[in-house]
């Protein structure tokens, strides 16, 4: 798994990009998540049009900076959510956790409402 | 620590998660010769990552001198794929519930509830020599 980052008017969005299934490479999504949390930034959005699927272990890494964040009064979104990740999302209840938006740019826009 | 081990339509791998990805490639690349198609190969290696990831952690205890193997095979259109662990076995029916509500924000416990959503069926054999877990999918 690869991982861009970037910041967007306060916003950060984290670009994964291959399969998210535990391992090094897994490990590298949540310090990233965990270290800009650590520089006091409070709004995230992960943009996974470019994971093809992700386990239990990504969904883990998805609800330990959701929780993180949540601690510290800050919010994480995602985006470009793809049929197979929502799938995983939905069986799991997990639907009823995330918000989940068709693009960075409307999730970006949520955090102005 | 050894290498990955392939032989035939059977991968053994050390238990340590650097080698999820060889284990991944090896498992796609047999579906994709059986001609599975994309979204079932997904759902397919999903649940054997989930099994080799907790046969790794949990049944081997992250030792990297403990195998994991992993066996693919196909009849008409249905896929069965084992994997099996070196370690002492677990009770299946301890497992929380992923779905109660005091458990939805935890980090961990739903791999196996994922592969009994994903597959067409799941079959625990849990031992003192170690775990094998038989699962299958239809491909068509």
């Amino acid at each position: 798994m690869k991982l861009t980052d970037r910041v967007e008017n306060e916003i950060v969005v984290l670009e994964p990009k291959g399969k998210i299934m535990g391992g090094p490479d897994a490990s590298l999504l949540n310090d990233k998540i965990h270290e800009y949390i650590e520089n006091n930034r409070k709004k995230v959005v992960i943009d996974l049009a470019k994971v093809e699927w992700m386990n239990s272990t990504g969904l883990g890494i998805l609800i330990s900076g959701y929780t993180r964040l949540r601690n510290h009064e800050g919010v994480l979104k995602l985006a470009n959510v793809t049929d197979k990740i929502q799938s995983l999302l939905t069986i799991t209840k997990l639907v009823t956790v995330f918000e989940t938006f068709d693009s960075v740019d409307e999730a970006i826009k949520s955090f102005k409402k | 620590m050894q290498k990955p081990q392939i032989s035939g339509n059977r991968i053994s791998i050390p238990s340590n998660q650097e080698f999820l990805s060889d284990v991944d490639m090896f498992i796609e690349g047999i579906l994709r010769g059986y001609g599975a198609d994309e979204s079932i190969i997904a759902d397919i290696a999903i649940s054997v990552s989930e099994l080799v990831n907790n046969a790794i952690a949990h049944g081997n205890a992250q030792n990297d001198s403990k195998k994991v193997i992993v066996e693919i095979g196909k009849n008409t259109d249905v896929v069965t794929i084992s994997v099996i662990d070196e370690g002492v076995g677990f009770n299946p029916n301890t497992l929380a519930d992923p779905l109660a509500e005091e458990n939805l924000l935890k980090e961990v416990g739903r791999g196996i509830f994922i592969v009994k959503s994903l597959m067409d069926s799941v079959d625990i054999k849990p031992s003192p020599h170690g775990t094998k877990i038989i699962m299958t999918k239809s491909i068509k």
